[in-house]
């Protein structure tokens, strides 16, 4: 922990993002370090702030202030401070992002799914785009599936497809926005076995949930998030065993666990 | 005397007014086995020219849409411009516009194709048509890629696409199979309002059926079957593209 500021792979900083001119204030100065191995699970009251937080890290959200600095570079400034472009598509290469509608491609199968951004980014072979994508594929149960399309695959699988296609780019940084809460209740735990999984290989994972389980279990930082600010932070053990702020403490006592 | 009268009276003045018309002069195709030419080649001609101008509109069409949804308020402002004054003005006023404006300056030489096609008048036409057809188009493009759910391209740009891949790969091929129907449905509209190219002299349908009644003093029947053979395309092909659309809206799911 001494050597957190060369570990830091994203650092926030006073982070804000308003819409309608500041009447609403989605986030409200978010200041956070993810360390490279986190697993940080980020969880608060729906409409808090949390997603709009973890859509920031990529710039899907373009934030209204504050710092993002990503592998060292501020990806907020168009431009950085020697005039150098930014060149955002080559960072977010390296943010792999799921989310809660799965958002696969309708008009591709899934190993084309798979490919289509290594092979238009990365400059992959289709036999090297391939040979990856289905070893990712059998990584989740899938590789049988590889020539489906997305609309015959059940919603479990979808998300274990869009899970592995972010995978495929070799990200350094996975995000999950609420994966699980658009699943019918008996695919959430296929889902959240390969989430656990990929935590265990030493992934940089940020997710937002309302699964607790998962976060106590496989989290090792939680954030709260609450009216665009962090709330309390700290381990599973001390959000759920210890809750500080009264705010955390009302919120936990009406979600299950 | 008083017979005449009384024989007279049995014909009332208005009937005059329909003298030399009869249910039978409506349907009166006498004129068909000489002038049979005259509509088929029509048909080839409208056909030729509606299919045409709706293809050639596509990319403009296209580029017109992309434009309307720049977030440059300078393209915005010109593609919209387009659109807004080719939607509200009619086509004939664009039509001689562009035909001896446009093409008052560029001097197609006189050729003729398929023995009855002269480019000199067909050129102008398409060019006219396609002009039209482009800004409705693009209305359907727009449409159609507004359509597409937009965590499509969220996902395809957290994968580092560019916009424009994310444009090309994700979006448009989604955006362009939703939007086949409408643009058939531009065709069809095509086929009809292609009519009015008639007034330069082009030789499609209309200008067919014009000329036989202008030959032949029959006046009715010529008109009444070049509506008949316009109906009998665009009647059927509306209900195939209905057709289509259904099976569509039965195959979209969520994914």
């Amino acid at each position: 922990m001494e050597k957190q500021d060369n570990e830091s792979l994203i650092s926030v900083r006073e982070l804000k993002k308003y819409f309608n001119d500041g009447e609403i204030k989605a986030l409200d100065g978010i200041t956070v370090d993810i360390n490279k191995g986190d697993v940080m699970v980020v969880i608060g009251p729906s409409g808090g702030g949390k997603s709009t937080f973890l859509r920031s890290l990529n710039l899907l959200e373009v934030p209204t202030s504050g710092q993002i600095i990503f592998e060292g570079v501020d990806i907020t400034k168009k431009k950085s401070d020697d005039g150098k472009k930014l060149d955002l598509p080559l960072h977010r290469r390296k943010i792999g992002m799921v989310f809660q509608h799965f958002n696969l491609f309708p008009h591709k199968t899934i190993l084309q799914n798979m490919t289509l951004a290594p092979m238009k980014t990365k400059g992959l072979s289709q036999a090297e785009a391939e040979e990856k994508a289905l070893a990712l594929l059998e990584r989740v149960g899938l590789k049988d599936r590889a020539d489906a399309y997305p609309s015959q695959l059940s919603g479990g699988q979808k998300q274990r497809v869009a899970i592995v296609r972010a995978l495929a780019m070799e990200p350094d940084v996975m995000l999950f926005d609420e994966p699980t809460s658009a699943l019918d209740p008996e695919m959430v735990g296929e889902v959240l076995a390969v989430m656990k999984e990929l935590a265990k290989s030493g992934m940089t994972m940020v997710v937002v949930t309302h699964e607790m389980g998962f976060a106590k279990e496989v989290g090792n930082r939680i954030l709260f998030i609450s009216e665009g600010k962090i709330v309390e932070e700290g381990t599973p053990d001390q959000i759920f065993n210890d809750p500080q702020s009264p705010r955390l403490q009302d919120f936990l006592s009406k979600v299950l666990i | 005397m008083y017979l005449i009268l009384a024989q007279s009276a049995k014909t009332t003045w208005w009937q005059s007014l329909f003298s030399g018309m009869s249910p039978a002069s409506f349907f009166n195709f006498s004129f068909l086995p000489k002038y049979l030419s005259f509509f088929w080649q029509g048909l080839v001609y409208t056909l030729l020219l509606s299919v045409l101008s709706v293809l050639v509109a596509v990319i403009p069409a296209l580029l017109l849409a992309l434009g309307r949804l720049s977030k440059s308020k300078a393209i915005k402002g010109i593609t919209g411009g387009y659109i807004a004054v080719f939607r509200s003005t009619p086509l004939l006023v664009q039509l001689y516009i562009i035909y001896f404006g446009l093409f008052g300056l560029i001097k197609i030489p006189s050729h003729t194709i398929l023995g009855f096609i002269d480019i000199s008048r067909f050129i102008p036409g398409i060019c006219a048509l396609a002009l039209n057809s482009s800004a409705y188009v693009a209305e359907i493009f727009r449409a159609g890629i507004l359509a597409v759910d937009a965590g499509q391209t969220e996902a395809a740009r957290s994968l580092g696409l560019s916009g424009w891949q994310a444009m090309k790969l994700v979006v448009l091929p989604q955006a362009i199979k939703n939007v086949l129907p409408a643009l058939a449905n531009e065709v069809v509209t095509m086929v009809k309002e292609s009519s009015i190219c008639m007034t330069l002299g082009m030789m499609e349908l209309m200008w067919g059926a014009k000329t036989v009644a202008g030959t032949t003093y029959i006046t009715i029947a010529p008109y009444v079957l070049v509506a008949i053979i316009y109906f009998a395309i665009n009647f059927p092909a509306s209900k195939a593209i209905e057709a289509v659309e259904r099976r569509m809206r039965r195959g979209d799911r969520k994914v």
